[in-house]
């Protein structure tokens, strides 16, 4: 997974887990508050209902109290001892009787009064006026027949005061019992209904009130006592009131004698407003846990549900990646998801298998031929890059030599085809031509290709010179059987160019062009299969430093001018001679004309040589027509001399300067110099013409110049091309071609010379055939020009000696 | 009844001569009710009537209760206490007219319970809280008891002032029974009095 991937999927997924959990908690803080306010509203509602019911267990409690004290009372007042004693009327005795009382009943004080409720005993802690003044608050609630009980002030303090009526079996007296309030009234009050009980008392109505007892604290009680209570507020289910930072709510209740008027005491039922509408710390604790809980659970819900969406895309991220560096073979998961991601991963199914057919059929345009179904140049340049990786990778471990062969072939004379038989049976030659090269290569790994027009590769991996030598034989021999295409017959012929790595080149591409190079020369040359060689490179080292050295030759006097003879098959009389050109190098000694002539072609510097060559024939005509020999010397001209529109004005000038006449000069162009620009190269003719200059068509046969352009070309002369007349004693087509073309000329009024003569056969022949002029080795060799007054004369002297069976003598 | 007779034949023999006439008290409570069981004693103003106690007085147990729940005694008079239940009871009075208890006992108590002081003897059993008399002890012998109509016929009076005493038992405990100054001329007096909580009307 690449870094950037991973950002991508944790922004996404982190986006979606965080906006899930933001609801989330937004859904827990308002159902929170919510709550809350609810709560807290349903509490404060609730408040005066719980002092309602603290109010009314508060009575309860009184009651109970009370109920128990005095049943007890009965019981013990009830007793025949006790009431016999009290009826006694010994005063000690009773006395002692109300102190045992007081202990039974835990009093604090205990007396026994008539039935008109005065005072007749006292226990000894209660005086006389202090049990006045509680029968005189108990007066009020008091009926005749029941018992009573009230809350009074003794001392300040409040109390529970109980009154029980003494029969014997009759009312006789009542018993007064006084019970302090305690601690324990409150805490049961606390425990049981969680409030709190705070007792207020006075002296009297404009009395301030005072704390007689609390639970709360002592500056919340004293707050309550200052709170300002009066009549009006006894009756509201509830009073706030602030106790330094809290807030109580408060219910009054009179207790004492005289509740309503003038009560003494005051019982203040309280809780706390804070405490009571603040959510439980359970229950608040039970919601934070399952918020938490609810958090952890959508946090993995939504890791759970983002990762099934985020690691699809994220497969369709590697998957896009992919079909960007180019593997459209990898089909994509996910294809059977039903949703989203499923549609999306089809979609990218689709996209893949058209791209992957659109990169086929574009590879295959790229690299294919489509009319021979070949390879082209771009898929044959990377078959032979290939096979020399190969080649180099194999090489160390295979002990021998391993080698990858070019073989470059250009059809001769399609471009005659294409314009005679029409571009249609151009293809099928094409086409035929493929099949062809295809039968001769059953090699595995051999591969044919088409380079461009008329021009076929073909790779023959694990191949040396030799060997590829030998296969672009057979592809000649192959050559030989015409193609037959309909009711067309076409005889075919190529260029076979042939390089090898590593021997003629240390990259594919050089080996091509070297290859190619090979071929150029094959087809210059016509003369089969060429195997590269650095000296037919004009851009090798060798060649470089050749040419270079070429251009000084002129001005250090190195080339030599050589003469070869052309003689009349008449009467074996010199007519003329073909002037070359010969680099006699100081190193190198005597440099062959194939070695430099093809690249002063290639470099343009051939028009240097062409001067350099008419002016020294010119120079040496003058010598040799003072020697008695009156020649017509011919000079080649190249392709580059026909285009130079100024090469007449140049030769005009040279005539003049060694005043000779154009009648003495021969200029031999080739066919193919002439095609390369039919147009320059017949304008430049024309105008030689004009000047007197004798036109010759050189190498006759071997170009592709039609009749036509015969008819139109001012030719005084035909060359045939020596490759005909070489076996023309032998090959009875060469012999038919010779004859017709000496016909054809003969008919045009055109001198014919045959080019290698080298038998007296062949001579004989020729002569027969009724041949102008020949040019031969059996005649001459190409000659010094110093020599050649002195071959001529000897030649005139065996001339004169002896018929045509004395050329045999000369061998 | 012998007990009442006694009485009665001294009257008629203190006013055989004097032309005696008979008072007929009708009692009713403050609402005008007829209150049975009350008792009408007339006093002589500035004279004391002589009383013999009563003979063969008894206030039973039956059933848990005293029977009768109110006695009319004269001073001197010995009451027994006869137990008629299976139950033993312990009878005692904290009055002032008559202290005393006859513990836990079955049957008869052998010795008789002699009320000596007037004034209302109040008794209970202090087995059976529910168990109450009244004895009202007299020290004239002009009293009767009102029956169920609320009337109460004295007999044999002689002419003179008089103070009429009411008790009844609905009266405050301890009070003392409320009188009325009644004065008895020739002819027979027929009188209605209430009692109330101010005292005896008319």
């Amino acid at each position: 997974m690449t870094a950037g991937a991973r950002r991508w999927r944790g922004t996404l997924a982190t986006r979606i887990t965080v906006v899930f959990l933001v609801l989330l908690l937004a859904v827990q803080l308002v159902s929170f508050s919510s709550l809350r306010y609810s709560l807290s509203r349903h509490a404060h509602n609730e408040l005066p209902t719980r002092l309602d019911e603290g109010e009314q267990l508060l009575h309860t409690l009184l009651a109970h109290k009370a109920q128990t004290v005095v049943a007890l009372a009965q019981g013990l007042t009830s007793d025949f001892g006790f009431y016999s004693t009290l009826l006694d009327d010994h005063g000690a005795t009773i006395v002692s009787a109300l102190d045992n009382l007081a202990l039974r009943v835990k009093a604090s004080k205990v007396a026994y009064l008539d039935l008109g409720l005065a005072v007749r005993q006292t226990s000894r802690s209660a005086r006389p006026a202090e049990v006045a003044a509680i029968v005189a608050q108990l007066k009020s609630p008091l009926t005749d027949a029941a018992d009573a009980n009230a809350i009074v002030l003794v001392g300040g303090q409040p109390c529970q005061a109980v009154l029980v009526q003494v029969k014997a079996p009759r009312p006789v007296g009542w018993m007064l019992m006084v019970f302090p309030l305690d601690a324990q009234l409150m805490t049961d009050m606390k425990r049981l209904s969680g409030l709190d009980l705070t007792l207020l008392s006075r002296a009297g109505v404009h009395a301030p009130w005072t704390v007689a007892m609390t639970r709360v604290d002592e500056a919340s009680a004293s707050d309550l006592a200052d709170h300002g209570w009066t009549p009006s507020t006894l009756d509201e289910p509830m009073v706030a009131v602030d106790v330094h930072g809290d807030e109580l709510g408060v219910r009054a209740l009179p207790l004492g004698a005289d509740r309503r008027v003038d009560p003494g005491v005051l019982a203040l039922v309280s809780l706390s407003i804070g405490d009571a509408v603040r959510l439980p710390w359970d229950l608040q604790a039970a919601l934070v846990a399952i918020t938490l809980v609810a958090i952890a659970v959508f946090a993995a819900g939504s890791l759970v549900t983002a990762r099934r969406v985020t690691t699809p895309l994220r497969g369709l991220a590697d998957a896009a990646e992919r079909l960007g560096g180019g593997d459209y073979a990898t089909p994509m998961r996910g294809l059977g998801r039903g949703d989203e991601i499923g549609a999306l991963s089809q979609s990218f199914e689709r996209m893949r298998t058209s791209i992957a057919e659109n990169q086929t059929q574009i590879l295959r345009l790229a690299y294919w031929d489509s009319l021979t179904g070949l390879p082209n140049r771009a898929r044959f340049r990377e078959a032979v890059g290939d096979a020399i990786r190969d080649a180099a990778l194999a090489a160390p471990g295979s002990g021998t030599a391993v080698s990858v062969a070019v073989l470059m072939l250009d059809l001769n004379r399609f471009k005659y085809v294409n314009d005679v038989l029409g571009y249609s049976v151009g293809d099928e030659v094409l086409v035929a031509m493929a099949e062809r090269l295809g039968q001769v290569l059953a090699r595995a790994g051999d591969v044919v290709a088409r380079l461009s027009g008329d021009e076929f590769g073909i790779l023959l991996c694990h191949a040396d010179a030799q060997q590829a030598q030998a296969v672009a034989l057979r592809i000649e021999q192959s050559l030989d059987l015409p193609l037959v295409l309909g009711e067309h017959k076409v005889d075919m012929g190529a260029g076979i160019g042939i390089a090898c790595w590593p021997a003629h080149a240390d990259d594919d591409d050089t080996l091509l062009v070297r290859a190619e190079m090979a071929m150029y020369a094959a087809k210059r040359r016509s003369n089969g299969p060429v195997t590269y060689d650095p000296a037919i490179d004009a851009t090798s080292a060798q060649t470089l430093t050749l040419m270079s050295e070429l251009r000084q030759a002129i001005d250090r006097n190195e080339l030599r001018l050589y003469l070869q003879p052309k003689l009349a098959l008449e009467d074996r009389r010199v007519v003329g001679a073909e002037a070359l050109v010969r680099w006699q190098h100081p190193q190198r000694g005597l440099v062959p004309p194939s070695q430099f002539i093809p690249f002063a072609e290639q470099t343009g510097f051939i028009r240097h040589l062409t001067m350099w060559v008419f002016e020294e024939a010119a120079r040496h005509w003058q010598a040799l027509a003072e020697d008695g020999l009156q020649l017509r010397l011919s000079v080649n001209l190249s392709t580059r001399d026909l285009l130079d529109l100024d090469l007449p004005h140049k030769f005009a000038q040279l005539l003049a300067r060694h005043d000779v006449p154009a009648g003495a000069f021969c200029l031999e162009i080739t066919e193919s110099a002439i095609m390369d620009d039919p147009q320059r190269a017949l304008a430049t003719l024309d105008a030689l013409s004009a000047m007197g200059f004798k036109l010759s068509i050189d190498d006759f046969g071997t170009g592709y110049s039609s009749l036509a352009y015969l008819k139109r070309l001012p030719v005084d002369e035909l060359k045939i091309d020596q490759s005909f007349v070489l076996h023309m004693q032998t090959d009875r087509d060469d012999a038919t071609i010779v004859r017709s073309t000496i016909d054809l000329a003969h008919n045009l009024g055109i001198t014919v010379v045959a080019e290698g003569v080298e038998t007296a056969e062949t001579w004989n022949l020729l002569r027969d055939l009724k041949c102008d002029q020949a040019q031969g080795f059996h005649m001459g060799r190409p000659m010094p020009v110093g020599d050649f007054a002195a071959w001529s004369t000897s030649w005139g002297m065996r001339r004169t000696a002896g018929d045509s069976d004395g050329l045999h003598v000369l061998h | 009844m012998p007990a009442r007779l006694a009485p009665l034949a001294a009257l008629l023999c203190a006013t055989a001569t004097a032309h005696a006439a008979s008072v007929d008290v009708v009692v009713t409570d403050p609402a005008g009710n007829a209150l049975a069981d009350a008792v009408v004693m007339l006093e002589p103003v500035g004279a004391r009537l002589p009383v013999k106690p009563m003979a063969g007085a008894q206030i039973a147990q039956h059933d848990r209760h005293f029977s009768p729940a109110v006695s009319v005694v004269t001073v001197g008079t010995a009451v027994l206490f006869p137990n008629q239940d299976t139950v033993r009871h312990h009878v005692y009075s904290f009055s002032p007219a008559k202290t005393f208890q006859i513990k836990l006992y079955a049957g008869v108590p052998h010795t008789p319970i002699v009320f000596d002081k007037p004034g209302i003897a109040v008794l209970g059993c202090n087995i059976h809280d529910s168990m109450i008399a009244w004895v009202v002890v007299t020290d004239t012998p002009l009293w009767a008891r009102s029956a169920a109509g609320g009337r109460a016929h004295v007999a044999d009076v002689p002419p003179g002032s008089y103070e009429m005493r009411v008790w009844h038992a609905s009266l405050a405990e301890a009070a003392p029974p409320q009188q009325l100054a009644l004065t008895v001329a020739a002819g027979d007096v027929d009188q209605r009095v209430r009692l109330g909580p101010g005292g005896l009307v008319r």
